[in-house]
């Protein structure tokens, strides 16, 4: 079988980057293993968190990062195109690259973000709280949600907040298994018929607030349900991020999904990449552990796999590998230098990665591999943590990418 | 603030839990002080080996003997804080099989059974075992709790009206003339000086004993012995295997609930560095490297996390070189001793002991008070295990049992019918990994004084297993909020529950464990912002 463009990991990137090459008539196959970093998905999208401006903040980066390798004014146009784009898959965010804004975390935290769902709670970049009084609620009994948090965060901020928790009898059979109370059991049981009585619950406390803010567990199989319920409550509704998993971000995967196939593309999901097959300096094919001794060929190979947490590195007591194709990697040999003591300090292993060059182009053996590219948080030289720039990097490397493979064509 | 007791108990480890049971059953009136939390020092630190005495047979036969003696009144008075696995003493081809009947003589003596089984019945037993063994002994080593058998003596001996705090830094001892009268102590979390009165002090601070008896003005030397272990995620053996050879590095193989451990390495520390050890990747490799002997699958067994205990060894007082150690239990009478009436340590010994080291001091506090009670100790079950266990089935069968009943029925044995799980809210779980529902949370809260999310852990094992806290730690949190009206309190304390927890990560963080580690950062770091909470550390 033949593609065009073979995509090894089916997470934000991979997923991004299949869209932009579907959508300009390319033949684009990706192979996802399962789970990505969308399952845990904040609401929000992160360019550079460093500072108000993501434009100043991208300037402190190394030269080794990728957006430097992108190059800092291409890396702000591509940025332009990602809301558009999200949009036609349909999923709408707000927010914009010329200044961050904030998101709400679970714990009550403000962070710096650069685009946010549109139904979830933000605030401006000025830092200026929306609301004066707000109706905060969860479901009764779902652990992974604390509204005392967010309470004692909004209430330092001046914000009122009437705490309050919802029961409905058809979450009650969900409660009988303690293991049962998650996110997207919930967003299963809520849904349908449910969102009128959801939303008449709401109401009961939707009085004299400003807005209405619940933890976001409802819209796992597309948008209706969350445009349904945002309809019939009678004030303004804001989700907020939960623990994992994370519903909007397992559907944020579905919808990217879909419309890549819709596009054209073809989606192997539960297959993982066993070998590739190198021809000189070009990677030929890639055989799977699903398929045998099938061989896909395709022009051109995008890497996409993710961090350690993704297994798009590997590490053992010796030392950390690229495990598809063996690629050289960024890292540390002494593993006393992998960490550092205090967990919130920079740990360095988190900036491992696979080694590139400044066209994306990995190496074996230093050896650059012509018609392979790497991109995401496999990506050496950035810390998405400290930067806050995971989202950004995964979708502005495969945008990057996708464009030179065009150009190439 | 003074109050006037009979005794106050300096240190929470198992030896003053024990001590504070004894010395309340024999009806003292009774303070224990600690300066942390319980089992935070050695206690909470090592195997959770039950021994036979086995290990100790051909080189201490004391030891050995006290060993097997408490181990089987340990079988009987605290039966849910342990499990009857057995041992085996496994000979690999670079041992000397010569050893084995030595061995075995030296066990009989100290009246340890002790039987040579064929290799291949020892591998039928435990097929984890090396398959390369040419030899093998079959002892009654087991597996203890030690935070459950240390918070099961401290509950009773509160039954027993003994008072107990946690948090309560021992800052001076208060004499009058040469006689210990009393303590002063820093509660560090009201952030205030107290004053306690008493008529003895009992020093069981293990190694930080050393400087409690110093602030009597008595010298008792004490070497700090470093310990360091791995803990693997998985249980890969069902019975204890250790080397048949004389003691060693990372010898001793012991399964726990649903992981195991493998230790320890030993190795002196200087004294100012037992309040911040690290385990070095030295370390890792001896564990590793001689634990694959033992059980060749804990290579390919993921790692949960590395930690280091600190025993005290007490040297013999005609020897302040410390090379002539004791082993044994050493209970010092400082009125004899050193001529300062009102103060005793108890000290040496190990976990294994505790009880009668307990006994010891008791005995000797008693003769010192004029009281004429005789130690129950070992008769009377620990709170948990009072029952048959056929009584404690039954009551398990008894009506809707779910997951996290089960789970706290072998955490807190008969005690379990004290948490309510009525409620389906009650009912829900914390942690997946362990079993720990709502309800076990808000007992060990109410009931057995769990002020943080460590205090928690060590009550409940939330956040002990394969996650290792991923998301119980969060839950956790929130109801500990929730009982203690702060959000911004229990926020700092699971900033800092998650750094201890990656302290124990780091030294083992390759593989599966690296990879869980940065996602546990993405999670708290990333989506949820904890950072904003963390304190920095110079």
């Amino acid at each position: 079988m033949k593609f065009d463009t073979i995509i090894i990991g089916g997470g934000l990137s991979g997923l991004i980057a299949g869209i932009e090459l579907s959508r300009k008539g390319q033949k684009c196959m990706i192979v996802s293993a399962g789970q990505s970093a969308l399952h845990f998905f904040s609401g929000s999208l992160e360019l550079c968190g460093l500072e108000d401006e993501p434009a100043k903040a991208m300037e402190q980066l190394p030269q080794s990062h990728p957006y430097r390798k992108i190059g800092l004014d291409t890396a702000l146009t591509l940025a332009e195109r990602v809301k558009p784009l999200f949009a036609e898959v349909g999923v709408n965010f707000k927010g914009n690259a010329e200044r961050n804004h904030w998101r709400i975390t679970p714990l009550g935290v403000l962070k710096r973000a650069w685009l946010t769902l549109d139904e979830y709670a933000s605030v401006p970049s000025d830092g200026l709280m929306p609301w004066k009084k707000v109706a905060l609620l969860n479901i009764d009994g779902f652990l992974d949600f604390h509204t005392s948090y967010i309470a004692a965060g909004l209430a330092e901020r001046g914000v009122e907040c009437v705490v309050k928790g919802i029961s409905m009898p058809e979450l009650e059979r969900l409660r009988h298994n303690p293991t049962e109370m998650r996110s997207t059991n919930i967003a299963k049981t809520l849904t349908g018929e449910l969102i009128g009585k959801l939303a008449a619950r709401i109401n009961e406390y939707a009085k004299d607030v400003d807005a209405v803010l619940m933890p976001a567990v409802v819209g796992l199989a597309g948008n209706a349900d969350v445009v349904r319920l945002k309809e019939k409550v009678d004030r303004p509704l804001h989700f907020l991020a939960t623990l994992p998993p994370s519903v909007p971000g397992i559907r944020l995967q579905m919808m990217l999904k879909r419309h890549f196939q819709k596009l054209g593309g073809v989606y192997m999901l539960g297959d993982t990449v066993r070998e590739g097959v190198f021809e000189g300096d070009r990677l030929a094919g890639i055989m799977t552990v699903n398929h045998g001794d099938t061989c896909f060929k395709a022009d051109n190979f995008i890497l996409a796999s993710g961090s350690f947490f993704s297994k798009g590195l590997v590490s053992d007591i010796n030392g950390v590998r690229e495990p598809v194709f063996g690629l050289d990697v960024d890292s540390l040999d002494e593993r006393p230098q992998w960490y550092r003591k205090d967990m919130f300090e920079a740990q360095p292993y988190m900036s491992f990665g696979v080694a590139t060059d400044v066209g994306f182009h990995p190496s074996r053996n230093g050896q650059p591999v012509e018609n392979l590219y790497a991109t995401g948080s496999v990506l050496s030289n950035c810390h998405p943590m400290k930067e806050g720039s995971g989202a950004g990097v995964a979708i502005l490397t495969a945008l990057h990418v996708a464009d030179t493979i065009l150009k190439n064509q | 603030m003074s109050r006037e007791y009979d005794v106050i108990i300096v240190g929470g480890g198992i030896t003053g839990a024990g001590t504070a049971r004894d010395c309340a059953m024999r009806g003292l009136k009774t303070l224990l002080l600690e300066r942390l939390d319980l089992t935070a020092g050695a206690t909470g630190r090592n195997h959770g080996l039950l021994h036979s005495g086995a290990r100790y047979a051909v080189t201490d036969q004391e030891s050995a003997e006290e060993c097997i003696q408490e181990n089987m009144i340990l079988r009987r008075i605290a039966s849910h804080c342990v499990e009857e696995t057995d041992g085996l003493f496994i000979t690999l081809p670079e041992d000397d099989l010569g050893f084995q009947s030595t061995f075995i003589d030296s066990c009989l003596k100290a009246g340890i059974r002790a039987e040579a089984i064929d290799p291949k019945e020892a591998l039928r037993l435990e097929p984890s075992a090396n398959k390369d063994l040419i030899g093998a002994v079959r002892v009654p080593d087991g597996a203890v709790d030690p935070f459950r058998l240390t918070v099961a003596n401290v509950y009773d001996a509160q039954l027993h009206g003994a008072e107990v705090l946690t948090y309560h830094q021992v800052t001076s001892l208060i004499k009058e003339g040469d006689r210990v009268v009393g303590v002063e102590a820093y509660d560090t979390q009201a952030r205030q000086k107290k004053t306690f009165r008493s008529r003895l002090v009992i020093n069981a601070g293990g190694i930080w004993g050393h400087h409690i008896a110093s602030l009597a003005g008595a010298t008792v030397n004490m070497f700090p012995a470093k310990g360091a272990l791995l803990i693997f995620g998985h249980r890969v053996n069902n019975m204890v295997i250790n080397r048949c050879r004389k003691p060693a590095d990372a010898d001793i193989l012991v399964p726990g609930d649903t992981i195991c451990l493998i230790g320890t390495t030993s190795s002196r520390l200087p004294y100012d560095q037992i309040d911040d050890m690290k385990v070095t990747p030295e370390e890792v490799d001896i564990l590793l490297r001689e634990g694959a002997k033992l059980a060749p699958q804990l290579m390919e067994t993921r790692i949960l996390r590395a930690y280091a205990g600190v025993r005290p060894l007490v040297a013999a007082d005609n020897d302040p070189s410390g090379r002539s150690i004791s082993r044994g239990i050493v209970c010092l009478d400082h009125e004899t001793r050193d001529g300062i009436p009102g103060f005793i340590t108890i000290t040496g010994g190990k976990l294994m002991t505790y009880r009668l080291m307990a006994e010891w001091a008791t005995d000797l506090a008693c003769r010192k008070l004029g009281v004429d009670k005789k130690c129950q100790t070992a008769q009377i079950c620990l709170p948990g295990s009072e029952t048959e266990e056929e009584k404690q089935k039954k009551e398990l069968q008894q009506g809707r049992r779910t997951l996290g009943h089960k789970a706290a029925h072998g955490r807190h044995g008969t005690r379990t019918s004290a948490i309510d799980m009525n409620d389906s809210e009650d009912a829900s779980l914390v942690c997946e990994c362990e079993g720990v529902s709502v309800a076990e949370v808000n007992y060990a809260i109410e009931e057995l004084g769990a002020k943080n999310i460590i205090n928690l852990r060590r009550r409940t094992r939330v956040g002990m297993g394969t996650c290792q806290g991923e998301l119980c730690a969060c839950r956790a949190a929130g109801l500990l909020g929730k009982a203690n009206g702060c959000a911004r309190k229990s926020l700092d304390d699971l900033a800092s529950f998650m750094n201890e927890r990656w302290k124990g990560m780091f030294p083992v963080g390759w593989g599966e464990t690296l990879a869980e580690a940065q996602f546990t950062s993405w999670i708290y770091e990333g989506v949820c912002g904890l950072d904003a909470f963390s304190k920095k550390e110079e």
